[in-house]
C-alpha cells in the first residue's frame, strides 16, 4: 500500500487528469478520480453513531480530525464482509467534505484516457448502479469510475435528516 | 546597536516603524501608546532614541517630549508627525525634540532622521 | 510607503487595526450620542480619525485617508472650539456614513480588491459642514480656531521670543565669524520650513541669527515652495571655526546639499551697511520683545492661576488617567492568525494522544517503572494543561459582538420612526471564535426583524398601554453546559394564525395541525419554504428568510427556539453546544462504545436492584428514587448496542437534570471524570438525535458527548 502512496504523492506534481486509484469490492474494481484522495489508511478503530444509515459506519480519529466513514460494500448494498488487514479507508475529499470510504483492498494508481471510457448502460437494461458515471477500460480489465458527489449526495443527506428529525 | 522606543497609538504604525528600524540595524527595546506609558518606559529602558507620534490619547506626544526632557535633557526624541500639524512640530522641537518624520514616511528617510542624531 | 516595506503583513495589520478602530468609533460616536461624556467622545472620535488618517496615507489608500482627514479637521473644530450650535445628530450622521464608507473600503482591501471608492462626496459633506458650524459661530472663536490650528500662536510665539532674548544674550558675547548658510532639502521630505526652523533653532545656541531667507518660515505656507526652490538662507555670527559649522549644519536631517560662505563685514562695505540697518532692527525687536515679554509675564502668572485651578481638580484627572490605564492595561492583546490556533490545537490534540501512546504502550505491561510512571504522570499534567490554554485562547467574550447591535438598532429605529432601547445582559460571556463569526448575522436579522414586525410604533403601544419606548433585551449566559444567546422584544408578537396559514399554503404541515404546539408553529418561519412576503421592508425582509438564521447558527452545532405571547413580545433562545470547548464529563461504557456526559448535568449515580424497576403496560420503565418516580432509559437500547450488560443489578442508574426535568439512565460502568475538548461532529453527518458533539479520549478513542436535553425531552 505504502508504494501506492508513494505514486500519489509524486503525482501530485504531474497533471491528475485521467488519473485513478482503482479499488476492489469482491470481483469488481472501481475506480476513483485521484484528484479528490487525500490518503490512504489501514482500517481503524471505528466509533459508532447512533441512527445513522448503516452503509454510515461512524466516525474515525484522523490525526485528531473527526471524519465519517461509509462503507462502500454497503453503500453498493452488496453483502457486509468482515474487515481484515487488507481492508483500507480512502480518505477523500470532496466539496471541502471529508470522508473516509472503506474499501476491500486498494489496488493501484492508473491512467485511463477518455477514449477508454464509456458511458454505464442505460439504469432500464438493468444496470442499477446509480453512482457509477462511467466504464473504462484497462487492458482486459474493466474498472467501474465512480461519482464521487453522488456517493455523498444530498439526497442521502436528506434523507439523513428526516432520520434525525 | 541604537536602541529605540516607539510611541505610537497605532499599532499599525508601531509595527511599521519596528519593522523598518529592525530592517536597518536599530534595536527597538519598546512600545508605547501613549505618552504616559512613553515617559515610563523612557524612564525604565533608558532608550538612545525615541520616536513619538503627536497626537496619542491620555498624554500627547509634545507633553511627554517635555516630561522626558525634563527627566533627561539629552534625551533624542523624533516626532512622527502628519502634513497639517507644522505648529506641534515647532512646539515639540521648541520643547527639545531633535527632528521630525512626517507621515506617510519613507523608510530612507526615516533611518536617515534617526542615524543624524 | 516604500516598495521594499513588506505590505502584506502590513495589510492585515492595516486591515485588522481598521475594524478595531471602526468598532471603537461607533462605539464612541453612539455615547456621543446619547450625550454621555460629550468632550472624551469628541477627543476619541478625532483621534481616531487622526489614526486612520495616518494608517491609509502609509498603505497608499487615499480616498480614506482624505476623507478620515476631513473628519478629523470637522473633530478638531469641535474639540477647539465647542461650537454652540451643534447637531450631534447631523455630525453623527456624517460621521456614521464616513464610517460606513471606510468601513467598506476595508472590506475591499480584505478580500484583495482595489479600494477604489469615491469619497469626495462624504469629504465635502464634513467640510460643508464645518463651514456651516464655522460660519454660524463668532469670527473672533474662528481668528482663535484658526491660530490654534496654525501652531497655538499666542503662547508659541511667547516661548519663542524668550528663546530669542536669550540667545541674543549670547550676543554679549563677541562672536567673531560671521557665516551664510544656504541649505537644500530632501525632495519630498515635507515641513520644509518647520526644517528649516529647527535649523535655525539648533544654530541659535552657538550663534547669533543676523537673518534669514525666507523670513516668514512659520507663519507663510508659501515658505516652503520657495524654500524647495531657493534654498534656505541663514545668515549668522558665531565663534566655530568654518569646518565645525559645516560640521554642524550638515547634521541637518535630510539634507540634500550645502553651501556655506565665510563672509567677511569689513570687505564688503555694503553689507556692512546692510548689517547696520539690520543691527537697528534688531535693537528695536530687542526693545519690542522685552515689552512683549511683560506680556508675557502677565500672561503667565494668569497661566498658572489656571494651572492650579486644575491641580485642584488633579486629583480627579488622576484617577480618569488611571481609569484609563487600566483599560489600557485590559487592551494589551496581540491578534493571532485563526488558522495558527487551529493548527496549534490540533498539534496539541497529537500531542496528547502521542503522549498517551508513549505512557500507556502494550510494551510497558507488566513491568514496575516506578521513575518512568512520575515522568509520565508529569508529562500527563502538562499536556493538560497546554490544552487547556490552547482552548481558553480560543474563547472570546461576545461583547463586541453585541455592542455592534447598538448601530443595528440605532440605523433601524430611526428609519422606521420607532422609538427602541436595546439592554445588553451578560456580554462577557465567552464563547468559541468560530461561534463568534457566525452568530453576527443571525443576531443582526433576529434584531431587524423584531423592530421591523415585533416592536409597535409609539403611538401604537401607547394605546395598548405600553411604555412608548420600545424594548429590546439581548442576553448571553452560560447554562448547563451550553451557551444561550436571548434576543427578546416586548412587541406584538407572533401572529399564530397567519403563520399556520401561510405553513398551509406552502405545504410546510406534515402532521395533524391539532398536534401542533405553538412553539412547532412559530418554528415554521425558520423553514427555507416560509416567507412572509408582504412584509419585506428594506430592512428584515431583502427576499432573504428566517431560514439563513437557522442555517448559519446549525453550522456550528446550535439550534434556535421561538417563543411569544401575543401582545407581549417575542423571545429568540440561541442554545450552543460547547463546540471546542472544555467541559467537565463524565465517561461512561455501553457495550464497547464510550460516551461522555457533561458533569454539570448529573445529579447522581446508584446501583440498582432489579425489582426497583417498575414497567408500565407499554413497556416504560420507571424508577422510584426517594419517593419520586423518574423514567428509565436504557442507553444500550436507546442506541441499538450490543453490550453484555442488560441487567439493572450489573450495570449503573445516573440521575440527569435538564431545565428542570429529570431522567435517569442506564449505562455499563461509569470509566471516570475528565475534561473534555468538545468537537463537532463532521458536517456530513449533520445533527445526531442525542448527540451532542464527541471528543478524543487519551488513548485516541473517540467518544460521544451525549445531548442530556434530547435525552430528557
Amino acid at each position: 500500500m505504502s508504494e501506492v502512496i508513494n505514486e500519489i504523492q509524486e503525482l501530485v506534481e504531474d497533471t491528475q487528469k485521467g488519473r485513478y486509484l482503482t479499488f476492489a469490492i469482491g470481483k469488481e474494481f472501481y475506480g476513483i478520480e485521484i484528484k479528490y484522495v487525500t490518503e490512504i489508511i489501514n482500517i481503524q478503530k471505528i466509533t459508532e453513531v447512533p441512527e445513522l444509515p448503516s452503509y454510515i459506519k461512524g466516525i474515525i480519529n484522523l490525526r485528531g480530525k473527526i471524519i465519517p466513514v461509509l462503507d462502500v460494500r454497503l453503500r453498493f448494498k452488496k453483502e457486509a464482509k468482515e474487515y481484515n488487514d487488507r481492508t483500507c479507508i480512502v480518505v477523500v475529499d470532496i466539496e471541502d467534505i471529508s470522508v473516509g470510504l472503506i474499501v476491500d483492498s486498494v489496488s493501484e494508481v492508473t491512467s485511463i484516457t477518455e477514449n477508454d471510457i464509456v458511458p454505464p448502460p442505460d439504469a432500464n437494461t438493468g444496470f442499477s448502479n446509480k453512482y457509477i458515471k462511467g466504464i473504462g477500460k484497462v487492458g482486459d480489465e474493466v474498472k467501474l469510475l465512480l461519482d464521487c458527489s453522488k456517493l455523498l449526495s444530498d439526497e442521502d443527506c436528506d434523507s439523513l435528516a428526516k432520520i434525525t428529525q | 546597536m541604537k536602541k529605540v522606543l516607539v510611541a505610537d497609538d497605532a499599532t499599525f504604525m508601531r509595527t511599521s516603524l519596528r519593522m523598518m528600524l529592525e530592517r536597518n540595524g536599530f534595536e527597538v527595546v519598546g512600545e508605547a501608546e501613549n505618552g504616559l506609558v512613553a515617559v515610563n518606559k523612557y524612564k525604565e529602558m533608558n532608550p538612545d532614541i525615541v520616536t513619538m507620534d503627536i497626537t496619542m490619547p491620555i498624554c500627547d506626544g509634545i507633553k511627554a517630549v517635555q516630561m522626558i526632557k525634563e527627566y533627561d535633557p539629552n534625551a533624542k526624541i523624533i516626532m512622527i508627525s502628519s502634513m497639517g500639524q507644522e505648529c506641534f512640530v515647532k512646539e515639540a522641537i521648541i520643547s527639545g525634540a531633535k527632528g521630525f518624520i512626517v507621515k506617510p514616511f519613507k523608510e530612507d528617510y526615516v533611518i536617515e532622521t534617526l542615524a543624524k542624531l | 510607503m516604500t516598495d521594499n516595506m513588506d505590505r502584506e503583513p502590513m495589510l492585515e495589520m492595516f486591515i485588522f487595526e481598521t475594524y478595531q478602530l471602526i468598532d471603537q468609533l461607533e462605539q464612541a460616536l453612539l455615547s456621543f450620542e446619547k450625550g454621555a461624556g460629550f468632550e472624551a467622545s469628541i477627543n476619541e472620535i478625532f483621534r481616531i480619525m487622526h489614526t486612520i488618517k495616518g494608517s491609509a496615507a502609509m498603505m497608499l489608500f487615499d480616498n480614506i485617508s482624505t476623507l478620515a482627514h476631513s473628519m478629523e479637521d470637522l473633530f478638531f473644530y469641535l474639540r477647539e472650539e465647542r461650537p454652540e450650535n451643534v447637531e450631534p445628530s447631523k455630525i453623527i450622521d456624517i460621521v456614521f456614513e464616513g464610517v460606513d464608507f471606510i468601513k467598506a473600503e476595508t472590506a475591499k482591501i480584505e478580500s484583495g480588491l482595489e479600494p477604489d471608492g469615491n469619497s469626495e462626496q462624504l469629504k465635502e459633506k464634513a467640510l460643508e459642514y464645518l463651514q456651516h458650524l464655522k460660519n454660524s459661530n463668532p469670527s473672533s472663536d474662528n481668528a482663535k480656531y484658526e491660530a490654534k490650528k496654525e501652531g497655538t500662536k499666542e503662547s508659541h510665539e511667547n516661548v519663542e521670543q524668550k528663546y530669542y532674548i536669550s540667545s541674543s544674550k549670547n550676543t554679549q558675547k563677541l562672536m567673531t565669524n560671521k557665516y551664510e548658510a544656504i541649505i537644500f532639502f530632501e525632495d519630498g521630505c515635507e515641513m520644509e520650513n518647520i526644517r528649516a526652523f529647527s535649523v535655525v533653532h539648533d544654530l541659535e545656541s552657538v550663534a547669533e541669527i543676523i537673518s534669514y531667507v525666507p523670513e516668514d518660515v512659520m507663519e507663510n505656507s508659501d515658505s516652503v515652495q520657495t524654500i524647495r526652490d531657493k534654498g534656505f538662507k541663514v545668515v549668522f555670527k558665531t565663534d566655530l571655526g568654518l569646518d565645525e559649522v559645516k560640521d554642524r549644519l550638515y547634521h541637518t536631517v535630510l539634507l540634500k546639499d550645502l553651501q556655506v560662505f565665510l563672509t567677511d563685514d569689513d570687505l564688503e562695505g555694503f553689507e556692512f551697511i546692510e548689517n547696520k540697518e539690520i543691527d537697528v532692527e534688531q535693537k528695536e525687536a530687542q526693545s519690542n520683545t522685552e515689552k512683549k515679554n511683560i506680556v508675557l509675564d502677565d500672561i503667565n502668572e494668569e497661566q498658572i492661576k489656571d494651572f492650579d485651578k486644575k491641580s485642584e481638580s488633579g486629583k480627579a484627572s488622576l484617577e480618569n488617567v488611571k481609569e484609563q490605564l487600566k483599560t489600557v492595561g485590559k487592551q494589551s492583546v496581540i491578534s493571532v492568525n485563526i488558522a495558527k490556533l487551529d493548527l496549534l490545537m490540533d498539534l496539541v490534540g497529537e500531542l496528547v494522544i502521542s503522549g498517551a501512546m508513549v505512557t500507556q504502550n502494550p510494551d510497558l505491561k507488566g513491568l514496575t517503572l516506578n521513575n518512568f510512571s512520575k515522568a509520565a504522570r508529569q508529562l500527563n499534567k502538562i499536556t493538560g494543561e497546554l490544552q487547556d490554554i490552547v482552548m481558553s485562547i480560543r474563547m472570546v467574550p461576545l461583547s463586541m459582538t453585541f455592542q455592534k447591535m447598538n448601530r443595528i438598532v440605532r440605523d433601524m429605529s430611526k428609519k422606521l420612526d420607532k422609538s427602541v432601547e436595546l439592554e445588553i445582559i451578560g456580554e462577557e460571556t465567552e464563547v468559541d471564535k468560530n461561534i463568534i463569526e457566525r452568530i453576527t448575522d443571525p443576531l443582526i436579522h433576529l434584531i431587524r426583524n423584531s423592530i421591523d414586525h415585533g416592536i409597535e410604533r409609539s403611538d401604537e403601544r401607547l394605546e395598548k398601554g405600553k411604555n412608548p419606548t420600545g424594548k429590546l433585551v439581548l442576553e448571553a449566559r452560560n447554562a448547563g453546559g451550553e451557551v444561550w444567546i436571548i434576543v427578546k422584544d416586548d412587541g406584538k408578537g407572533l401572529n399564530r394564525e397567519k403563520i399556520l396559514e401561510r405553513a398551509r399554503v406552502n405545504g410546510l404541515i406534515h402532521k395533524p395541525e391539532a398536534e401542533l404546539t405553538d412553539r412547532e408553529i412559530y418554528s415554521f418561519i425558520f423553514l427555507p419554504g416560509f416567507s412572509t412576503k408582504e412584509n419585506v421592508t428594506e430592512f428584515s425582509g431583502r427576499g432573504v428568510g428566517m431560514d439563513i438564521v437557522t442555517k448559519n447558527i446549525e453550522m456550528v452545532g446550535g439550534s434556535v427556539q421561538i417563543d411569544s405571547i401575543p401582545g407581549e413580545g417575542t423571545t429568540f433562545l440561541i442554545k450552543f453546544p460547547l463546540t471546542l470547548a472544555i467541559i467537565d464529563g463524565m465517561i461512561i461504557a455501553v457495550g464497547c462504545n464510550k460516551y461522555t456526559i457533561p458533569t454539570i448535568a448529573i445529579l447522581e449515580s446508584f446501583r440498582v436492584k432489579n425489582e426497583a424497576v417498575i414497567e408500565d403496560e407499554n413497556g416504560n420503565e420507571m424508577i422510584m428514587v426517594r419517593g419520586e418516580c423518574y423514567p428509565v432509559v436504557r442507553l444500550h437500547r436507546r442506541f441499538g448496542i450490543d453490550t453484555e450488560v442488560t441487567d439493572f443489578n450489573e450495570g449503573i442508574m445516573i440521575m440527569l437534570e435538564s431545565e428542570g426535568k429529570r431522567r435517569c439512565i442506564f449505562a455499563d460502568e461509569l470509566l471516570g471524570e475528565q475534561q473534555v475538548v468538545v468537537k463537532a461532529l463532521p458536517k456530513y453527518i449533520k445533527k445526531v438525535n442525542a448527540i451532542a458533539g464527541c471528543t478524543l479520549l487519551g488513548d485516541g478513542d473517540i467518544s460521544l458527548i451525549l445531548d442530556i436535553d434530547d435525552i430528557i425531552q
